[in-house]
């Protein structure tokens, strides 16, 4: 698996050394099906500890509260829902949590439209299934079977995008904590240590929304924006220095500056006021979320890295922004102008380059 | 000091403390007991441990003399110096407060910044300091820093689930030992910090001399005080009698959770009072185990009588939840802060905005304390009480918002006097409260039309109301003593004429006519000095409501009527004058004259003709602001004294084409300022109007347009549609017919006419 062409690691691969360190150095008891105590999960989510010389990360900079929360939610074999606004790293908190708690993040139910209830459950092998009939063989388990029988955590991933039918399997899974397979004549039990943790994204509202019932099922946790200009500031920064490691950028990493005028922009337009709440703005339709804000720098830097000299530009950061900002073309483009116009110009020096070239493009 | 007085530290309002305290006492069997607590205040004690008495309760000192400062000491019954007293009554055992007297406490409350009387029992903590980084309060912050929790939550966590007595004081001394020694307050607080500490020490040792073994002395103070207690010296007499003081008197008041919620500051209050209560329920159930689904039971039948779907199966979760939490930050117990995330995850769907009302009910709750009667109140609080009583007034006296509508005609068909008038009666009394400021009636706006003998009131008990009401006695020694010195002493100060007139409408609605007739003679001196038209009015027209409505409330209006004639002739003859303004002011001159003019119809006594000859004059004038004059001739159509000619003859000459057509718009404006309905069927009207528009140029025609779309503004649509019904008549356009050529299909000629009318604003007609 840890093959270094791979695209993506797995959190439980990328963190190896980590986890590792803090299951060698358990002290409290770990609770069933478990790789690792309630509070090295916390440790491991939380970071800023270093654990038998090793330096544990933080992955989620939010409040910590709530990662506790959220693990408290699975010791009691609860089903946790993490609920925000996209790009407020709930499938990242998910995967960090599977991956802490078991080591292993991938047993995952991408939530759409075309999600059926077979994903969730199980399907066939059909050509085994003519040949033979139905057999254990020919079952196709899904993920969520699969983590019942082991005692681990499975994902649902968007489960607000999945149809109504789809979220209504997941109730009985949920409040019997068992599965049957009438065809084999089967009640797969589940295992201690079972647990799903879905994410849903508040955008979403309305598009499938869920039923009292399944909610009920649920520990729900909201993940918010990042409180403040430090944190989300931090978060983009560490997060772009991992991810252009992983991609062979060939740049290099946007200074603290860079990071502070994306993040005040975003932060600006998603308020729809600037910083000191002195002006009002108009915001814009995309979402501007964190993680929006960390795939524009890394865009940036592969534009700096690919057709310029290795530093981002602000003709890099500046066509970066008028892709992230400008989605719906003739009311964000209003929008940006203004935003432009009215405070980004009157921002002095510091931010006339990335001003002009800005302008340029929307000339 | 072995052998010496046992000094217990307690943090104030802690339901543990409370617990461990009487068990402390009950193992220590002392001969007294030393309460932190000013020492003129022990006449206080035995209301405290009486059996009416119901928690929470505050004792409160306050000055004699204005400007009145108070301090408050609120207690629950889980304060731990309650349940020393409590405890000490039981065992009939001496028990005294050994602080500061409060008059002393008082004298040095103007240097304690700030908020002056808001510090509660000691001011331990609490206080913003600001500029000095080494406060107790933060050596809290660095400690929340450090625990990353807030200081409640910590304690709570920490100190408020040790369960074993000796342990829990060692801990609790030992925090306040270090807690000193990392803070470093400002001098004055130190300074008063040490004379607090020696004059308890006084106390103590006092006590001590008087022959009470020292070791079966039991002091309950703040964990903070007690390494002072152990080294310092006693104040010496000498230093005793150079202690500022002041006068002061002492009452004890109910209190309530809401509160002692809404006081910040160690001491003076905490958070969650209920919830606290609960802990302290559970101590006495069983154990702190019992608190989570207490608590947790109790959120959600809250949150289900707010109308919310909450299973029994996401309460369980919220407790089990709650357990892991509070696991995972070492506690025992689940604290508060687990509780309410718990809750929040489990029944909240991850928001706690749709738990905030049920979490606000069982935190804080809505209890008030109470009093047995009679309990060391002021006159005035006695007053109110009794008269709560006769006027049957004692079931509003509760959190909850109630209305009260008052019928103030006389009852014809009870047998008393007294009886047929209750409802006046009641509306005399809220009305003096209102007149205090104390916060118990608020006055709805009337919903009668034409008659005004409904009164709306709604009726809510404050703990600031009764806080209102002990402030009052420095004014009298009645609620209607108090309000009289208030309006007497507010008519004094009053410089305008509207001003003292409201003062006089209060005293006639508190029924006072002695402050009533002061008020008088204020406004009458008042008014002769120049006012504004507008004013003038005003008071007349408050004063006017006096005269007619006045025995509705037994009020005597004759001394009313000459300063009526007074105001009235004055506002005759400035109102010409007043006329001459802008369109700014226009309108406050329009109203004026409504007023005037209804206050002449109502009033006999007031010359008819000079109003009308006035009007006239104004209405005929054209050096005057039109929109007056306009106005003038309205009144004078409604009054019927113009008739049909002078209005014809007004029309066109207000409107003739060479007239600006914003000074005839304005005109227009005044007349439909009044009495539309007749106004819209006076069919002769709008041929003039229809002539005048015809006599325009296009290019007079828009400017008259944009004057008289002003003029329609305000008019309904339905007014709007008879006038156009009207215009329609003039035009020679049938309704029927119109609605019939309507109904048909529109052909291509008609079809562009209708597209070319589309850039048409409509609305300008």
């Amino acid at each position: 698996m840890s093959d270094k062409n791979v695209q993506r690691l797995p959190a439980e691969e990328l963190y190896r050394r980590e986890l590792e360190a803090l299951i060698a150095a358990e002290q409290d008891p770990v609770p069933t099906g478990w790789k690792m105590s309630p509070r090295s999960v916390l440790a491991y989510l939380t970071g800023g500890v270093s654990v038998k010389g090793v330096e544990i990360t933080p992955k989620y900079m939010g409040n910590r509260r709530l990662v506790e929360i959220a693990i408290a939610t699975l010791v009691t074999d609860r089903a946790l829902l993490l609920i925000g606004e996209p790009g407020t790293a709930k499938s990242w908190l998910s995967e960090h949590l599977s991956a802490a708690v078991n080591g292993d993040s991938t047993k995952v139910v991408q939530g759409t439209a075309g999600t059926t209830e077979e994903h969730i459950r199980y399907s066939w092998n059909y050509a085994m299934l003519i040949a033979r009939g139905p057999c254990p063989e020919a079952m196709v388990k899904s993920p969520v079977y699969r983590a019942m029988e082991s005692g681990s955590i499975a994902r649902v991933e968007e489960i607000s995008r999945c149809a109504s039918e789809v979220q209504d399997a997941l109730i009985s899974l949920l409040s019997e904590k068992r599965l049957s397979v009438p065809e084999l004549g089967l009640e797969v039990p589940a295992a201690k240590g079972f647990s799903v943790i879905a994410t849903a994204n508040t955008r979403d509202k309305g598009v499938n929304d869920m039923s009292a019932a399944l909610k009920r099922r649920f520990n729900i946790v909201v993940l918010p924006t990042p409180s403040d200009m430090a944190t989300e500031m931090e978060i983009v920064r560490t997060r772009v220095e991992q991810l252009s490691a992983g991609l062979d950028l060939n740049a290099r990493q946007p200074d603290g500056n860079t990071v502070e005028k994306v993040v005040t922009i975003f932060r600006e337009l998603r308020a729809g006021a600037t910083l000191d709440g002195k002006q009002k703005l108009k915001s814009t339709s995309g979402v501007l979320s964190t993680a929006e804000a960390i795939s524009l720098l890394a865009n940036s830097m592969a534009l700096a890295g690919s057709f310029g000299d290795g530093g981002v530009t602000a003709g890099d950061l500046a066509a970066a922004l008028q892709g992230a900002v400008v989605k719906d073309e003739d009311k964000d483009r209003i929008s940006w102008k203004e935003y432009l116009e009215n405070v980004m110009k009157k921002r002095g020096s510091e931010w006339l380059p990335l001003y002009r070239a800005c302008r340029e493009l929307n000339e | 000091m072995m052998g010496g007085p046992v000094l217990f530290g307690v943090r104030h309002l802690s339901p543990a403390v409370a617990f461990q305290l009487r068990r402390a006492l009950d193992k220590a069997q002392p001969a007294l007991v030393l309460v932190e607590g000013p020492s003129d205040l022990n006449d206080q004690m035995p209301w405290l441990c009486h059996p009416e008495t119901r928690f929470p309760a505050a004792i409160l000192a306050y000055t004699r003399k204005p400007p009145v400062r108070t301090i408050l000491y609120p207690f629950a019954i889980y304060s731990p110096e309650v349940q020393a007293i409590l405890w000490a009554r039981e065992h009939g055992v001496e028990c005294r407060f050994m602080d500061l007297p409060s008059s002393v406490f008082l004298a040095l409350e103007p240097e304690r910044l700030p908020p002056p009387g808001e510090e509660g029992k000691d001011g331990e903590e609490g206080e913003s300091t600001g500029d000095n980084d080494r406060t107790t309060e933060s050596v809290y912050r660095r400690l929340e820093l450090f625990t990353g929790e807030d200081h409640d939550t910590f304690w709570e966590r920490t100190f408020e689930q040790l369960e074993d007595t000796e342990g829990y004081r060692d801990a609790c001394n030992t925090f306040g030992r270090q807690l000193r020694q990392a803070a470093a307050d400002r001098p004055r607080r130190v300074a008063e910090t040490i004379v607090r500490e020696a004059y308890m020490k006084r106390v103590i040792t006092q006590a001590a001399s008087s022959g009470v073994p020292a070791e079966r002395i039991f002091c309950v103070c703040g964990a903070f005080h007690v390494a002072g207690l152990e080294e310092n010296q006693p104040l010496t007499d000498e230093e005793e009698a150079a202690l500022p003081r002041m006068d002061s008197c002492v009452t004890l008041m109910p209190y309530s959770y809401y509160r002692l919620s809404s006081r910040s500051g160690y001491g003076a209050g905490n958070k969650a009072p209920a919830y606290f209560e609960l802990l302290w329920e559970a101590l006495h159930q069983g154990g702190l185990e019992r608190a989570p689904y207490l608590y947790l039971t109790r959120l959600a039948a809250a949150h289900r009588a707010a109308g919310n779907l909450v299973s029994s199966a996401e309460v369980i979760e919220a407790v089990r939840l709650a357990g892991t939490l509070a696991a995972m930050r070492g506690s025992r117990y689940p604290t508060l802060s687990d509780l309410r995330d718990a809750s929040v995850a489990t029944m909240g769907h991850g928001n706690f905005s749709e738990l905030a009302l049920a979490a606000a009910d069982t935190e804080i709750g809505k209890k008030i304390g109470s009093l047995p009667q009679g309990v060391s109140r002021t006159s005035v609080q006695e007053d109110f009480y009794q008269q709560l009583r006769e006027l049957r007034l004692v079931k509003f006296r509760t959190v909850e918002v109630q209305r009260l509508d008052l019928d103030l005609r006389e009852k014809l068909n009870v047998q008393s006097q007294k009886a047929a008038l209750a409802d006046l009666r009641r509306s005399f009394f809220l009305h003096r409260l209102r007149v205090l400021d104390i916060p118990f009636a608020t006055l709805l706006p009337s919903q009668q039309e034409g008659a005004n003998w409904g009164e709306y009131w709604e009726l809510r008990w404050t703990p600031e109301a009764e806080i209102q009401i002990v402030e009052s006695s420095l004014l009298g020694d009645t609620i209607e003593g108090a309000a009289a010195f208030a309006l007497k002493e507010k008519a004094e100060q009053s410089t305008s004429i509207a001003q003292a007139a409201s003062l006089f409408q209060d005293a006639f609605l508190c029924g006072m006519p002695a402050a009533a007739a002061h008020a008088l003679s204020v406004l009458q001196r008042l008014s002769v000095d120049a006012a504004a038209l507008a004013d003038v009015a005003e008071t007349a027209q408050r004063l006017s409501l006096v005269a007619r409505y006045g025995d509705l409330r037994r009020f005597d209006a004759a001394p009313v009527t000459p300063l009526i004639r007074q105001l009235y002739l004055r506002a005759c003859l400035t109102l010409t004058d007043a006329c001459i303004c802008d369109a700014k002011a226009a309108l406050a001159v329009t109203s004026a004259m409504e007023q005037l003019n209804a206050l002449q119809l109502d009033h006999d006594f007031l010359e008819e003709e000079r109003w009308l000859s006035l009007l006239a004059d104004i209405s005929d004038r054209d050096d005057l602001n039109t929109r007056c004059s306009g106005f003038a001739m309205a009144v004078l159509l409604e009054r019927g004294a113009a008739d049909e000619e002078l209005l014809a003859r007004e029309v066109a000459r207000r409107l003739s084409p060479g007239v600006p057509a914003e000074l005839g718009a304005g005109w227009f404006e005044g007349l439909a300022g009044k009495n539309r309905y007749a106004l819209i069927a006076r069919l002769s009207l709008w041929r003039h109007l229809s002539d005048y528009l015809d006599s325009l140029d296009d290019e007079a025609f828009r400017r008259a347009l944009v004057f008289l779309r002003r003029a329609f503004a305000d008019f309904s649509p339905s007014e709007k549609n008879d006038i156009a019904e009207s215009l329609g008549e003039l035009w020679d356009v049938n309704p029927t017919q119109t609605a019939e050529i309507l109904m048909n299909d529109t052909t291509a000629v008609e079809q562009e006419m209708l597209s070319s009318l589309e850039e048409f604003d409509f609305d300008d007609i």
